[in-house]
């Protein structure tokens, strides 16, 4: 067995006990057994009814968004050919989530089937315009032109967004959880309508990632190989904007997922993206059920995963940006 | 001539902070009630000299300090991009006041601003200290102090699910940068934290010129770098802590404040340091205004206007910038 194959089943493992964790853990004591056997044989119980509608939708929803923003960093770390590049730190989420909040508040749509067009909307209109923004002019987006550009628009549509919050205390109410980053209080019912766009972004984002490589690789080399970079970022671009566009929809505008999970995997395993990018969804999805179900079991508080992700996230972009050679100017 | 343009441009901001409101008063008695005249109605003269006056003067001398502040990063970090705001020294400032409040609950108005120094000293200290690799570039001080930034916001948010909800209501809407709670009693620590180190800049102007010049020319000149650039990162830091304590969380002011300084004024700073406080307080106070008139009776945190009006700034100097 290849390390790669025996990193891809330890980690399916170790969701599959972080999984049973969460569900065991919350405010009404499940043992891990009535939990187990309300999830395999569900009937009317009350254990059956916790399960299947507090606990479950959250450890989908942590399981969904954390993979698709592992895979959305890892593209975008191809694309950019910029260790930096997270849709967290570039402002996509930012932008699916004002979208989102603005359609709740001012077009009063509702339909989850509609939200999700908003969010792949915001989060596809901001990366196009940091890019635009880091690239502008002469020699086009250095490292520091885009994480600069992206935390311009993130600060501005947050504040946006904030604003929208301040003013329509109904919409505050509905959404207070997901704009914080806490997968609390999420119902089967908001996830099940994103799931087939997650699984379809993630779906290409695994069979494109051989071409992902070779664009890694810098546009001069794919293109004597024969690839059309142009085409081909276009194509990496609406992988990116379908993976966090879901996640936004799913968990709210969760930051540094996509920062340090490729990071990790690129540093054990090395490789190209057929190897990272596998691996980074199965990572992706391991951090974010570990995130919010860790401060929940074991200091018994509420804390939104965003916040933990950032906590973890920060200290690790510190380090990328002190150490990485090809952070410069 | 440039700089009474500017004083005269405060002045009318500051006008119009006291005279605009849910009840509107004339110009003319501002004015009167201002200098104390007999002739304004005993209600125009309560509302502006009791209820807005303070505000406005907090506006204004905050606006001021984190102007200075902006301009004292900028040459110390030898970057146009740099703010205290951006690289995290107020996030520092107030992540260290929040722990407090949140556990405390209430503090005496005098311990907030050492509380909210120490913070920016820390966190000015702890930029420093991850950016350094035989020497800094201000590229990675202000990627360390953005990975900073956002660690101190997290934690932060972290200390709020802790809290108790009361006490972190009350830490949440000043750390959202507001203005809302400006008292009279509050103005003479604004005052005491941020006036020394302002002049201590402004009399210093000549050395802040050498360093942003670079080290190696500095040294030419005989200037001892490393002590005055503690010595210039300390007023930086007395400066954010005390607009910090005073209003939160505001961001953008510094940054944009000496660009548009620099703009008028050129790069000395004997001349920019005033221009830029001018700059600052009538930015703030604007801000103040469009924060309270967007929405009322709602008011929103004059944090988030001024980001709003910021972001586009920061794009255009990084527009601008495309080349270098």
């Amino acid at each position: 067995m290849t390390r790669t194959a025996a990193c891809a089943l330890g980690l399916v493992l170790l969701i599959l006990l972080v999984a049973l964790w969460s569900l065991a853990t919350g405010a009404a004591g499940l043992s891990v057994a009535e939990a187990a056997r309300a999830l395999l044989a569900p009937g009317e119980g009350r254990a059956d009814a916790i399960l299947w509608q507090v606990r479950l939708p959250r450890v989908v929803a942590a399981i969904v968004a954390g993979a698709a923003l592992g895979a959305a960093g890892a593209i975008m770390q191809a694309v950019t050919g910029n260790p930096l590049a997270e849709p967290g730190l570039l402002g996509v989420n930012a932008g699916a989530a004002f979208v989102v909040v603005l359609a709740l508040s001012v077009f009063g749509v509702t339909a989850s089937a509609a939200l999700i067009w908003c969010a792949f909307g915001g989060a596809g209109s901001a990366a196009v315009l940091v890019y635009a923004m880091a690239s502008a002019g002469r020699g086009g987006g250095t490292p520091i032109r885009l994480v600069l550009a992206g935390v311009i628009v993130a600060t501005f549509l947050g504040a946006l967004t904030t604003a929208i919050l301040l003013i329509d205390s109904q919409t505050l109410d509905a959404v207070r959880f997901w704009t914080a980053g806490s997968l609390k209080g999420r119902q089967l019912a908001q996830i099940l309508p994103v799931l087939p766009y997650a699984a379809l972004s993630l779906a290409a984002a695994l069979v494109f990632a051989r071409q992902f490589t070779t664009l890694s690789l810098g546009g001069d080399v794919a293109r004597s190989i024969g690839q059309n970079p142009a085409l081909w970022r276009a194509i990496a671009a609406c992988c990116v904007v379908g993976l966090a566009g879901s996640a936004v929809s799913i968990a709210g505008p969760l930051g540094f997922v996509g920062l340090v999970v490729p990071h990790m995997v690129r540093l054990t395993l090395g490789g190209g993206y057929g190897r990272i990018l596998p691996l980074s969804i199965l990572g992706g999805a391991a951090l974010t059920l570990l995130a919010d179900t860790a401060p929940r079991a074991l200091l018994s508080v509420d804390m939104p995963a965003g916040i933990t992700l950032a906590l973890i996230g920060a200290p690790f972009f510190i380090w990328l940006a002190r150490s990485h050679g090809a952070v410069r100017g | 001539m440039k700089l009474a343009l500017l004083c005269a441009l405060v002045a009318l901001a500051f006008i119009a902070a006291l005279a605009l409101g849910d009840q509107p008063v004339p110009p003319g008695e501002v004015l009167g009630a201002l200098f104390g005249s007999e002739n304004v109605p005993a209600p125009s003269r309560i509302i502006v000299t009791e209820l807005r006056l303070p505000r406005a003067v907090t506006a204004l001398l905050v606006g001021a300090a984190l102007a200075v502040a902006g301009t004292i990063a900028q040459a110390v970090m030898r970057n146009p991009l740099a703010d205290p705001g951006i690289v995290g020294i107020n996030a520092g400032a107030a992540l260290a006041a929040m722990v407090v409040i949140v556990q405390v609950g209430s503090l005496p108005e005098t311990a907030l601003p050492w509380l909210t120094f120490t913070g920016a000293l820390a966190m000015a200290a702890l930029i420093y200290a991850f950016a350094w690799r035989q020497g800094t570039t201000g590229t990675r001080i202000i990627l360390v102090g953005i990975g900073l930034s956002a660690l101190a916001g997290a934690g932060a948010s972290a200390i709020s699910v802790f809290g108790e909800p009361a006490y972190v209501q009350r830490a949440m809407v000043w750390l959202a940068g507001s203005l809302q709670d400006s008292r009279w009693e509050k103005l003479p620590h604004l005052l005491g934290w941020s006036l020394p180190p302002a002049l201590f800049a402004w009399a210093a102007a000549r050395e802040l010129d050498l360093i942003a010049m670079g080290d190696d020319v500095a040294q030419g000149r005989g200037q001892p770098v490393n002590l005055a650039r503690a010595l210039a990162i300390l007023a930086c830091a007395m400066l954010s802590g005390a607009a910090v304590a005073a209003a939160g969380l505001v961001a953008f002011v510094g940054l944009a404040a000496p660009h548009i300084a620099r703009a008028l004024t050129g790069p000395r700073h004997a001349r920019l340091i005033p221009a830029a406080a001018l700059v600052g307080a009538a930015l703030l106070l604007t801000a103040d205004i469009v924060a309270r008139r967007t929405a009322p009776p709602l008011q929103l945190p004059v944090g988030l206007v001024t980001a709003l009006l910021g972001a586009p700034f920061f794009a255009f100097l990084l527009w601008k910038r495309r080349n270098d």
